[in-house]
């Protein structure tokens, strides 16, 4: 019985690994194109997304089917609860590639605002977050994976200066408005995708220690507040 | 927290092999104890010396206390029958008496001495409606005991145990040989049966004890390795040994 559960299992973490991969390419071209504004590189990205939610159906029918048939308890319990979560995370990272190339598609000729602005670096700040965060899954690691929930903080300041940046631009050059606002959704694009990073963080966490870290500095803040 | 049972630094001993170690454990009224562990864990043991029925293996001997409501049942003045009309005890395998379905519930109440006919029909009706048995059989009351269903036979035995008014419900593996219908009907009556009693349930079916239990104890070779609250132990446990036999890494 453990046997043919420990296959289950193995054939679902095989399953991650390579929707994690297939996602981790999907969104490497996807921020290479941003980099360099060769938008060939975006070619692709938006077929492919099909593979990532053919995999995410797949993880969610694994799970189901671990669920209904050996009834996990404990740590067996927690991986297949985040094994879901990630699955999710993962597929909605996929989903941002696409966005993502479609936004430099659409600001190929405004290159240099891009260059002026420090999207490139949100970008491959949010780009080591998801990579660390797989990283974080593929090895059980912890510690790897509050670096990723650390860093978010950082990606959300560049998120407000780089919005600050793109509305003083619009303001004073009215004819970028268009590409600016393409850049702005761009931002939000990447800043979501460091969440979803995070997020999968959360989850190894919630897997390997037993914890729930999610909202701790919102909900820490409103306990503080409450007791005030 | 309202305990019923309080154990403290519990041995127990056949011949010279130690099978219960140490045992500390504080058992709270009107909850449902679950006891998980592999065979030979001694979580039977423990659930007969809880009213002293192993008493009866000349060649077992305990050290530590046990107390009930307070007073130490391994006491020298401590009534031994009084122990077990208030600690009733089901067993895995039902046995019905060779009597009728109405006489097996009263058998207990009549040898207490109850011998009001109204009493004992009242105590029929209640004891088989709190073991979910009554809408089954009340129509066929003085129908054999031995007639029923191994899940039925079950229910009249919890039933038999109940009609003695008991404070205590030991279950050792009450649903072992039941079907799944027969099991959830157990485990529901149970469910009921704790606001009124408190329930002390020894099962090998760890996912029983997820199910029913408020509390769940994990024995290990005659140690408790952990006690604690049922959604905790299935889902966190705190000890390694908790999280290998209940994802059935070993057991």
């Amino acid at each position: 019985m453990r046997e043919h559960f420990n296959q289950e299992i193995e054939n679902l973490k095989t399953s991650l690994i390579k929707m994690a991969s297939l996602v981790d390419e999907q969104v490497g071209r996807a921020f290479d194109a941003m980099e360099t504004g060769d938008i060939e590189l975006c070619r692709g990205i938006k077929s492919r997304d099909s593979e990532v939610d053919a995999y995410d159906n797949l993880i969610q029918t694994q799970c189901e089917n671990i669920l209904a048939l050996f009834q996990p308890v404990a740590v067996d319990l927690r991986f297949i609860i985040s094994a879901m979560m990630i699955n999710n995370q993962l597929e909605r990272c996929g989903d941002i590639a696409v966005n993502i190339a479609q936004r430099v598609k659409k600001t190929k000729e405004y290159h240099s605002i891009m260059l002026e602005s420090e999207i490139l670096t949100m970008g491959k700040q949010a780009r080591e977050m998801l990579k660390r965060a797989i990283d974080s899954f593929v090895n059980n690691n912890c510690e790897l994976a509050s670096v990723v929930i650390e860093s978010d903080e950082g990606v959300d300041k560049l998120n407000k200066q780089i919005f600050k940046f793109l509305i003083a631009r619009m303001q004073a050059h009215p004819d970028v408005i268009e590409p600016c606002s393409h850049l702005i959704v761009l931002t939000r694009h990447i800043e979501r995708l460091a969440d979803h990073a995070t997020n999968i963080a959360e989850d190894i966490v919630f897997y390997v220690d037993a914890k729930i870290v999610a909202h701790k500095k919102k909900l820490d803040k409103f306990n503080r507040d409450e007791v005030n | 927290m309202n305990s019923k049972f309080q154990i403290q630094n519990l041995n127990f001993y056949f011949n010279s092999e130690k099978v219960l170690k140490e045992i500390n454990l504080e058992i709270p009224a009107n909850k449902i104890l679950g006891i998980i562990g592999p065979s030979g864990s001694g979580k039977t043991t423990f659930l007969r010396s809880l009213n002293r029925m192993n008493d009866f293996e000349i060649t077992s001997r305990i050290e530590g206390k046990i107390l009930l409501d307070g007073k130490d049942i391994y006491n020298s003045d401590f009534d031994v029958v009084a122990l077990r009309k208030k600690v009733g005890m089901v067993f895995a395998m039902p046995v019905a008496l060779p009597m009728s379905i109405y006489e097996n519930v009263v058998y207990g109440p009549k040898l207490d001495g109850i011998n009001d006919k109204n009493k004992l029909s009242e105590l029929v009706e209640k004891s088989l409606s709190a073991a979910y048995l009554w809408d089954e059989v009340k129509d066929r009351l003085k129908t054999s005991g031995m007639r029923l269903s191994g899940g039925q036979q079950q229910r009249l035995c919890l039933a038999r145990v109940l009609a003695m008014e008991p404070d205590v419900i030991l279950l050792d593996e009450p649903c072992s040989g039941l079907d799944p219908i027969s099991t959830a009907k157990i485990e529901d009556a149970l469910a009921q049966l704790k606001k009124e009693y408190t329930i002390i349930l020894v099962t090998n079916n760890t996912k029983q004890a997820a199910r029913v239990a408020d509390n769940t104890a994990f024995f290990l070779m005659g140690e408790m390795i952990e006690v604690g609250v049922t959604k905790q132990i299935f889902t966190s446990p705190q000890k390694s040994e908790t999280n290998d036999y209940i994802t059935g890494r070993f057991g």
